[in-house]
């Protein structure tokens, strides 16, 4: 019995109970985020070799061939409104400013002074009329155009070519700023396809910060990636969200570079006996959708349905535009992995992503960031700009789903460097771990241009 | 020792799953003829039918002991098919709950009238007969205070007393009345299954205070039930049997 969408034996899993999930007619979707399955890339069944996740040479291919060629998260657009208004993000060794101009664009440099290599800025947000190096008061222009060179008459050979910061690609897309290293990246219309369709009907511009968290973790960022991309780990790491979510029946798909898997949640886990109380989470979810659980009447297998009901009646009520999503996208979480490094789960009311980042040299280190949305109803006041907070793992807590994987992952990486672990043993609920580490040989070796020996 | 439970007439109303369940079974096991309903049409309907290898007469109709008409009707459904009835056992409860007043119209409806209705549509039955036995079930969260300030526990603590009432009212037409209040018991699906997968911490917690450091079993609060159901509990009226593994510390003088 092939009953799951992904078309292995439900019943033959390890459940308590085979369960089919309500699901809407994809044919009902119109322009709205797909829901139909796509056909499985057909990815074989090796080993994903151990040491791309500890070698420094496997990182410096990274570095080159994938880093410098992709289009990558750099934040937020109602951060930078005004003309002037910056974002100074890091990535790797490099570091870049995306800089609002006076006619409402954006522009991208590399935040370095092209006298003696400093620093133009530190990471972070802020408003500028020049960008000053505090060394020697070099001054470039918010278009990175080099105003002011002090004493300029005593350098023989002039100014630098172009007095000017070299200029990046960059973009606005769905309320977020992108940029690219490579000043001959593909268009971002080609990068990002086919996931505008899918990620604009949520609306994240109407949705303000309420998490904004930088944590250096102990492991790959690979490590980090592949944690978010199956859902096979919950019975194992996430015991509670078993009553929470439906972990078996996940619907993956995988495009192009990109990926993604659809959760029921507000539903049991087949894995656990169907309770007859409602439990906690699920109690929390249906309180913030505006219902009363002490009134319902339904049974706990019937909770993800009707909240779906009640939010399609009464989102408009509470301020929230739920017009572009299906039924279920009012409960389930949608999770797309937009490549390489961004894992983000979007929801009718919020927007959970994680940016995760190599570390400048150490392949055994990265910075896994927290970025958290939540729609601000219509009419009421835009909530202010939470601060950032950056930590090291274990300093603070970041939540207990989130703990949990937090610290698993520093003993994945310290295992996958044992002589006895070849590499990793996937099975198709982690379809998009494969999918990953095949766009990445395509970048890394050319599109099927891996060879036997190649790491 | 013989119970002398061959034979008798039980109706138990939510008896599709944990104690309820337990108790239909250890009843049917000791030759019981059952009435059982449940809210879950399916469930009643699994019960019935697993109930039924022991041999006896099993009846099952699925009923909401919050609509009186339709629950009165149900009840007389029972006593016809079953020609009688010996023993009542309701569980009906809406569970825990807090911070929405609704809930203590749930409760009231639930534990407290789903029970109240039931005792009422049997007490003329058995009296009738001048036989019966009724087993009330609180619930040690009545004794000591836990989970905070819900009307689960306060709704809970009224059937006690109106249990104790009842005893003494009925007894002269051999009616029984006990109450047995169960500590936390752990079974699939049940709360604790829940509790031990949601809130490890608390979980463990509860476990600590358990002398024998794990949580009830139905079976373990049934045949206690099963006890006061049958005739060898004959010269027990109007008690309160706390069935807890020692998880209480309150001494009853």
């Amino acid at each position: 019995m092939n009953d799951h969408v992904m078309g292995w034996d439900a019943g033959a899993m390890d459940v308590r109970r085979v369960v089919h999930p309500y699901r809407v007619d994809p044919e009902s979707v119109g322009n709205g985020t797909p829901v139909e399955k796509a056909p499985d890339p057909q990815l074989g069944t090796e080993l994903i070799p151990a040491a791309r996740y500890f070698s420094p040479d496997y990182m410096k291919l990274e570095w080159e061939r994938v880093w410098t060629k992709v289009w990558l998260l750099g934040g937020r657009s109602d951060d930078m409104p005004e003309p002037g208004d910056y974002i100074c993000t890091d990535i790797g060794k490099e570091s870049v400013l995306l800089v609002r101009q006076a006619d409402g664009s954006i522009r991208a440099f590399p935040n370095v002074c092209l006298h003696r290599g400093n620093r133009l800025r530190p990471e972070g947000r802020g408003n500028a009329e020049k960008f000053q190096c505090m060394y020697h008061h070099w001054t470039y222009g918010l278009d990175g155009k080099l105003d002011h060179i002090p004493d300029l008459c005593t350098f023989l050979q002039g100014g630098p070519t172009d007095m000017a910061l070299t200029a990046l690609p960059c973009t606005e897309w769905n309320s977020f700023v992108w940029f690219s290293l490579d000043q001959d990246v593909e268009p971002f219309e080609d990068f990002i396809d086919p996931l505008k369709r899918h990620l604009e009907p949520y609306h994240p511009e109407r949705m303000a910060w309420m998490r904004d968290i930088t944590v250096e973790w102990d492991c790959n960022w690979k490590t980090s990636v592949d944690a978010f991309n199956e859902t096979y780990h919950v019975q194992g790491i996430h015991p509670q969200l078993k009553w929470y979510l439906d972990d078996v029946n996940v619907q993956i798909d995988c495009y192009g570079k990109h990926s993604r898997y659809l959760i029921p949640f507000a539903a049991i886990s087949p894995r656990v006996a169907m309770p007859s109380q409602i439990p906690p989470a699920i109690h929390e979810i249906m309180v913030h959708a505006g219902m009363d659980p002490a009134e319902y009447e339904g049974r706990v297998s019937d909770i993800r349905r009707d909240v779906q009901l009640f939010k399609r009646e009464h989102g408009a009520s509470q301020g929230k535009d739920y017009s572009e999503l299906n039924d279920e996208q009012l409960t389930d979480d949608y999770h797309y992995t937009i490549f390489p490094n961004v894992s983000v789960n979007v929801h009718a009311d919020d927007v959970m992503l994680f940016r995760q980042r190599p570390h400048a040299s150490d392949p055994n280190k990265m910075l896994y960031d927290i970025w958290m949305f939540g729609l601000v109803p219509e009419g009421e006041e835009w909530p202010e700009r939470v601060r950032h907070q950056h930590f090291r793992h274990g300093d603070k807590t970041i939540g207990q789903v989130l703990d949990q994987d937090a610290f698993n992952l520093p003993t994945v990486q310290t295992g996958m460097k044992s002589d006895y672990f070849p590499g990793l043993w996937i099975g198709d609920q982690e379809l998009r771990i494969r999918h990953f580490h095949k766009v990445m040989d395509d970048y890394i070796y050319g599109p099927g241009e891996k060879g036997p020996g190649d790491l | 020792m013989d119970l002398g439970l061959a034979g008798k007439k039980a109706i138990l109303v939510g008896a599709a799953r944990g104690i309820g369940y337990s108790v239909a079974e250890v009843l049917a096991r000791e030759g019981c003829d059952i009435a059982l309903t449940a809210r879950s049409e399916d469930s009643v309907k699994d019960a019935v039918a697993s109930l039924s290898k022991y041999g006896t007469k099993i009846v099952g109709k699925p009923v909401n002991a919050k609509q009186p008409e339709a629950y009165k009707e149900w009840i007389d459904w029972a006593i016809g098919e079953l020609d009688g009835v010996d023993i009542l056992v309701p569980f009906t409860s809406a569970g825990g709950g807090m911070g929405s007043e609704k809930y203590w119209y749930n409760a009231f409806e639930t534990d407290v009238m789903g029970v109240v209705r039931a005792v009422e549509g049997v007490i003329e039955k058995m009296t009738e007969q001048q036989r019966g036995s009724i087993v009330l079930l609180g619930s040690t969260s009545i004794g000591e205070a836990m989970g905070g300030p819900q009307p689960y526990n306060a709704m809970k603590a009224s059937l006690v007393t109106w249990g104790k009432q009842l005893a003494l009212w009925h007894g002269k037409n051999g009616i029984r009345v006990n109450v047995v209040s169960p500590g936390p018991i752990e079974f699939e699906g049940g709360n604790w299954d829940m509790i031990k997968g949601t809130m490890e911490k608390f979980y463990a917690s509860q476990l600590r205070q358990q002398p024998s450091g794990r949580l009830g079993r139905p079976e373990e609060v049934a045949k206690a039930i099963a006890f006061l159901a049958s005739d060898a509990a004959s010269w027990c009226n109007g008690s309160h049997l706390v069935v807890d593994g020692g998880f209480t510390n309150r001494t009853h003088f």
